[in-house]
């Protein structure tokens, strides 16, 4: 990465002195190897996170331009049922004769939504948790935001997901991105709480405290600017998690019933019967579509990584 | 016939990530049966790598480049793995780093010996279990401890454990890779007296790899010293202390003196060894070196026999040859740099000026609540000392000797609990243990820290100019030019210079002894009355230690602060402080002025850290 | 023995937590749910017995009483297994219908569940030991593909595939004509419907033990005491399996009961699809009836076995690993 015009290091050249009783002898190149790359760089230098950040693009693209790429209304049920592709219809039409290749483009909008706001709201979540616990290490306080954590771990967390959504009236997209976000932050608030004990625990911490900073100052200053590759990591992510629990979710028939994502077209491909119809384009499109933007989120969080871990770069 | 040749043997890394690096560059050397040879080099020379590139254990991305290594009149340079096998441990062994982890943490010492020998010998069964007791008795080791995880064992244990694993098949060759680095001074010299003794009733032949110079004057037989990636000297021990052919190794020597003289004179080498991923005109050393003549810039001086010896040096060759008459000059013995000379009257100075904070009788017990059981643990007991403005007083103790349970609680992040500790500041006197919130923070604008590591103490994620600023805006309540005329004077200060170069940098461009010279200017940023110093120069390359020392002793002299300097070793004891307190177990076993401590120790102790001091002069 | 008496109070102090959260749910929504079901229950024209509704209210909420004495009441009848009656099978108990469905969720979850243990465990150190090379890169790619496809969409186009074009599996239920027990044409039955939904699960599940096991094992092959094996001059599969494997696997341990979970959240989705007769299926099915009941307990049982999976992971990681046992008492 760093190939750039670093100059020869002559030696006998003052290329950057070190003030010492004696100049003349003294020579000291900056070792540019030192400098990290910007992190875009060092995301994009890994061939996996550009494949992930491509995809992620194109599929951003078509969440928000869905209303001019997708040929027909995604609820318009006036088609043909069950026709096969053609060219108003490119995958054909439900059994209740809607265009399957339209509930797909706008279904990338759901997946989206969920993915930013849940991914968003549990990485806030997990941050905050794991920041407080982490510097309060050792006190009461830690201890009970420990063990809130570690309850929040081992239950699983679809059958919890299921059990809230059941009672509610409404199953709206925000009640679905709140229930996600609340049952799945705390494996992340785990592993920044470890990451800011050890963050702590450095001279530098304490150098602060010498320089009289207070503790707001020296935990959201001095400590979370270190966290940052590992805070993105964790919202890339949860993100990705998101967009699963949502399409699981949907799947089981408990999506947001007045707008169409890929879950809730597994859900109603089941429901009537596709399989057994031999409908195999209603059901396989959509799972591959999710399938295709997780791995692509999966790959840009291999790039995240870097960042964290330079030792993983050898892998890129 | 060597038992070991090595020749010409380079090692590239070459990461995917960043520029390819030569670490080990076309070395030669050979070691003879039962030869004991020492590899001396700083950070980063590329020795660990040599090491690792004799045992074939280097890793991606690292590999042997080029040249040959023979074993025994094998050529092991490729020989396939499972040639190689048969060679491992029976022929060649070693011991690493004395890190935590050598041991496989899962598996009881025994498993971790029978293994190997079931490996490569006969030995079955109790017979094996015989051998290992054997090898336990031959390190001083309770064979009891043969079932115990590697956890269970002490630092030193472990290490003895690693010593007597390496031996288990009386291998013709061990490399010993800085052995007993981290461990006690005392625990380190009985380690390597077993070494020493061991090797000659055994007979085989030792690679030591070392930054430490004394040890490995004292335990050699030859010495290869190596600086930014090849040898540059290569001479018998005794040949080396008596006349030193490269001036690299002239400044490593003279980064020693012996305490106990009238003046005592210790030099160091400015700047910092190249980037060696960067290509080089001329001799690597030419840079920081005060014998350099205009040919070093432009040619590279080849690893010649010189004086019984070898020499990679211009200089050395040219005096040799001229007979000492010529140009060039006398050959001179000592290193010609920069260097920081202690007298005995600077030392002598009465211990007369205002006392700023006093240690009156304090102790300190941790109490450890395991289950119903309470543990208590006296770390200090007992202690009392002052520190005065413009003095310093050295706080002198292995690690566990309390040291810095004292640092602790005289910068108020413990509470002593029994005796006081007295800050004559200007408010009147106030007692330190009572400290909190507003009042510690205050307190801490006249008591600043100088941290061990500076390799953690700077923030990776900020500018020096912003580290450096945060004192100033928070006690003083400087901003905008006011500020950064404060942070450049700092900078400048600590001859960070020019400092329109530094004020952007971040701590991890800097070389080990500019990172604490930032941290030192960071203590001085408040003017502070004290400045508690943890063992500031011990992680910093041996040959610019003295660098940092002169700092601290300017400081004292022109700032007027007091320090208090915690360390293990009483040579920079000596060069720095006007007080010595020996620590042991939380007790202070002897306390005076400097020179009358060093020059009359009345306690075993201080002597036997006296004697860990190493001896090349 | 501190580091066992330790995690069997973590256990206690969760299973308390789960419990009393299971007592919350019902009563933060808007509306009394107890209320509404047993009306609903009462429109299905039987005699509905006191002792049940008494139990229904505990659960579910009660008009009258503070909340302290309906926790209280709560727990009492927890203890002695009242959870009510399902509304989807009036007049069964709700006790009574998990019973039917649990050995069938059971054994599809061990089975899935434990062979992609060894599958992952082994797949992941094989690729970790061979790091870089062909097979590793297909591995690492492949298992984070695989690992984001959908337990249920898997489980559709198994069906299609093997139930309905094939026609080798069957494609729904759990058995056919024989009669449920230790029989030998039951056995065989169950068997062949319980294999596609076994594929559906063991296609995702392994995929977080490999992508674990790799990265934990390569973290493992950079540590000293494997530089020493390998100067050692020991086998290469000795040092694999008794220095870099053994040391790997401890953090799988204790992620063992955590991808419980996973699994079992898997198994609801692959139970739907293939109509498979478990809990996941009875969840679905309490979903859409607003079956609370039913619902309330199943999520409690699920669970509790993932936190009795937990202590048992743990007491055996405090065994495998001798450090924890010492560890911060």
């Amino acid at each position: 990465m760093t190939t750039d015009t670093t100059p020869t290091p002559t030696p006998g050249e003052d290329f950057m002195a070190e003030g010492s009783p004696r100049q003349e002898l003294a020579v000291e190149q900056v070792s540019d190897t030192a400098r990290p790359d910007q992190w875009w760089q060092v995301i994009w230098s890994s061939k996996k996170a550009r494949v992930g950040v491509v995809i992620l693009a194109v599929y951003v693209l078509v969440a928000v331009f869905a209303p001019l790429i997708a040929p027909q209304d995604p609820l318009d049920s006036s088609f043909e049922p069950l026709a096969g592709p053609s060219a108003a219809n490119w995958l054909g039409t439900t059994t209740s004769g809607q265009d399957i290749a339209s509930q797909l483009i706008y279904g990338s909008r759901i997946s989206l939504l969920v993915g930013l706001f849940a991914g968003l709201i549990s990485t806030v979540i997990a941050t905050v948790i794991g920041l407080i616990s982490g510097y309060a290490e050792g006190t009461i306080l830690d201890d009970l935001l420990s063990f809130v954590t570690n309850v929040a771990l081992v239950i699983p967390a679809l059958p919890l997901i299921i059990t809230l959504v059941a009672y509610s009236e409404v199953r709206g997209i925000w009640l679905i991105v709140g229930v996600i976000s609340i049952t799945s932050w705390a494996g992340a608030a785990r592993a920044k709480r470890a990451q800011i004990i050890s963050l702590r625990n450095r001279d530098f911490v304490t150098a602060a405290k010498f320089s009289g900073e207070g503790t707001w100052r020296i935990v959201f200053r001095e400590i979370m600017p270190n966290m940052t590759s590992l805070v993105a990591a964790s919202f890339v992510g949860a993100a990705t998690g998101a967009i699963g629990a949502e399409a699981g979710l949907a799947a089981l028939g408990l999506g947001d019933s007045q707008s169409v994502s890929w879950g809730t077209m597994l859900y109603q491909s089941n429901a009537q019967g596709a399989i057994a119809q031999g409908l195999w384009l209603w059901v396989f499109v959509p799972g591959l579509v999710l399938a295709i933007l997780m791995t692509a989120m999966t790959f840009i969080n291999f790039g995240v990584d870097l960042l964290s871990n330079p030792h993983l770069r050898e892998d890129a | 016939m060597t038992l070991l040749d090595v020749r010409d043997l380079s090692v590239r890394y070459e990461p995917k990530a960043s520029r390819p690096l030569d670490a080990v560059q076309e070395v030669s050397f050979g070691i003879g049966p039962g030869e004991f040879v020492g590899l001396i080099g700083e950070s980063g020379s590329g020795k660990t790598t040599l090491g690792t590139a004799l045992l074939r254990l280097l890793q991606r991305p690292g590999r042997i480049s080029g040249g040959s290594i023979t074993f025994d009149g094998t050529d092991i340079t490729d020989l396939p793995e499972d040639d190689l096998r048969a060679l491992r441990w029976r022929d060649i062994s070693t011991v690493f780093q004395s890190s935590m982890n050598s041991l496989n943490p899962v598996v009881r010492v025994e498993g971790q010996f029978r293994d190997a020998i079931e490996q490569h010998s006969s030995l079955r069964g109790e017979a094996v279990t015989r051998r290992i007791r054997e090898l336990f008795e031959m390190v001083i080791i309770d064979p009891k401890f043969m079932t115990a995880f590697p956890h269970e064992l002490s630092g030193g244990m472990r290490q003895r454990v690693n010593l007597a694993l390496a031996l288990a098949l009386e291998p013709k060759f061990i490399l010993l890779d800085e052995p007993t680095t981290g461990l006690d001074v005392v625990v380190q010299h009985s380690i390597l007296e077993n070494v020493r003794r061991l090797q000659a009733e055994q007979g085989f032949a030792v690679l030591f790899i070392s930054h430490d110079i004394g040890t490995v004057l004292d335990l050699s037989d030859r010495i290869l010293v190596m600086y930014a990636g090849r040898i540059v000297e290569d001479q018998s021990a005794g040949a080396l202390l008596r006349e030193p052919l490269h001036p690299y190794t002239k400044g490593l020597l003279g980064s020693y003196g012996d305490p106990r003289q009238e003046t005592v004179k210790i030099t160091y080498v400015p700047g910092r060894p190249p980037d060696l991923s960067l290509p080089m005109v001329g001799c690597s050393f030419a840079a920081r070196c005060p014998e350099r003549i205009d040919l070093c810039l432009e040619q590279d001086p080849p690893l010649v026999p010189l004086q019984g010896g070898r020499a990679a040096c211009h200089v050395a060759v040219l005096q040799r040859e001229e007979g000492g008459a010529g140009p060039h000059g006398e050959p001179k013995r000592g290193f010609e740099g920069p260097q920081f000379v202690k007298t005995a009257d600077e030392s002598r100075s009465a211990l007369t000026n205002d006392v700023v904070l006093s240690v009156e009788g304090v102790g300190k017990v941790f109490e450890r609540r395991r289950g119903f059981t309470v543990t208590r643990t006296e770390a200090v007991s007992d202690v009392s000392f002052d520190l005065r403005r413009g003095e310093v007083t050295a706080l002198v103790g292995q690690s566990g000797s309390g040291k810095s349970t004292l640092a602790r609680m005289i910068t108020g992040v413990e509470s002593p609990t029994s005796g006081r500790i007295v800050f004559h500041g200007p408010d009147g006197d106030q007692q330190v243990s009572g400290f909190r919130g507003r009042a510690l923070r205050d307190y801490r604008s006249d008591v600043q820290m100088v941290f061990q590591d500076p390799y953690s103490s700077i923030n990776p994620a900020k500018r020096l100019g912003y580290v450096l600023s945060r004192p100033l805006a928070n006690y003083q309540g400087l901003k905008g030019a006011a500020l950064r005329e404060r942070v450049m004077e700092l900078l400048e200060r600590v001859a960070l210079t020019p400092a329109d170069r530094f004020v952007n940098r971040y701590g991890y461009e800097l070389s080990g002894g500019q990172r604490q010279r930032v941290i030192i200017a960071k203590a001085l940023a408040v003017e502070p009355r004290i400045i508690v110093a943890d063992e500031p120069i011990s992680s910093l390359d041996v040959s610019i230690r003295a660098e940092v020392l002169e700092l601290l002793n300017d400081l004292v002299k022109e700032n007027d602060v007091g320090i208090l300097y915690i360390t293990h070793d009483l040579l920079s004891a000596r060069m720095l402080s006007d007080e010595v307190i020996v620590l042991n177990n939380g007790r202070v076993v002897e306390q005076g002025p400097t020179l009358d401590v060093i020059r009359a120790p009345k306690d075993d102790y201080t002597r036997t850290l006296l004697d860990a001091i190493p001896n090349p002069f | 023995m501190t580091y066992f008496a330790r995690k069997f109070g973590f256990f206690l102090a969760t299973l308390w937590a789960v419990v009393t959260l299971n007592f919350l749910i019902p009563r933060l929504q808007p509306g009394d749910p107890a209320e509404i079901m047993v009306k609903r229950l009462a429109g299905k024209d039987a005699a509905l017995d006191p002792a049940q509704v008494k139990a229904m209210r505990a659960m579910l909420g009660a008009p009258d009483g503070s909340l302290w004495n309906q926790y209280v009441s709560y727990l009492g009848e927890l203890v002695h297994g009242n959870f009510g009656l399902s509304y989807t099978y009036y007049p069964y108990k709700v006790t009574d219908v998990i019973a039917q469905a649990f050995w069938w969720t059971v054994v599809l979850v061990v089975v899935t569940q434990v062979v992609s243990f060894v599958v992952g465990i082994v797949l992941g150190a094989y690729a970790a030991w061979r790091r870089n090379s062909r097979l590793d890169s297909i591995v690492t790619l492949g298992s984070t593909f695989l690992g984001t496809l959908q337990p249920f969409w898997i489980g559709l186009l198994l069906l299609y595939v093997f139930g309905y074009s094939l026609g080798w599996f069957p494609t729904s239920g759990g058995y056919e004509e024989s009669t449920p027990g230790f029989n030998w044409p039951f056995i065989q039955e169950a068997v062949s419907h319980s294999f596609l939904p076994a594929l559906a699960l063991l296609i995702v599940t392994p995929i977080g033990w490999i992508l674990g096991m790799r990265n934990t094992m390569i973290m493992n092959l950079g540590e000293d005491y494997i530089r020493l094996a390998k100067a050692k001059g020991l086998r290469d599969r000795d040092v694999a399996l008794r220095y870099a494997a053994r040391n790997a696997l401890l953090p799988s341990v204790t992620g063992f009961a955590l991808a419980l979970g996973g699994v079992l959240g898997g198994a609801i989705l692959v139970e739907t699809v293939f109509d498979y007769p478990g809990l996941g299926r009875l969840m679905g099915e309490a979903v859409q009836n607003k079956d609370y009941p039913l619902l309330q307990t199943l999520m409690l049982l699920t669970t509790a076995g993932v936190l009795v999976a937990n202590l048992a992971a743990d007491l055996l990681y405090g065994v495998l690993d001798p450090r924890a046992r010492r560890a911060q008492a």
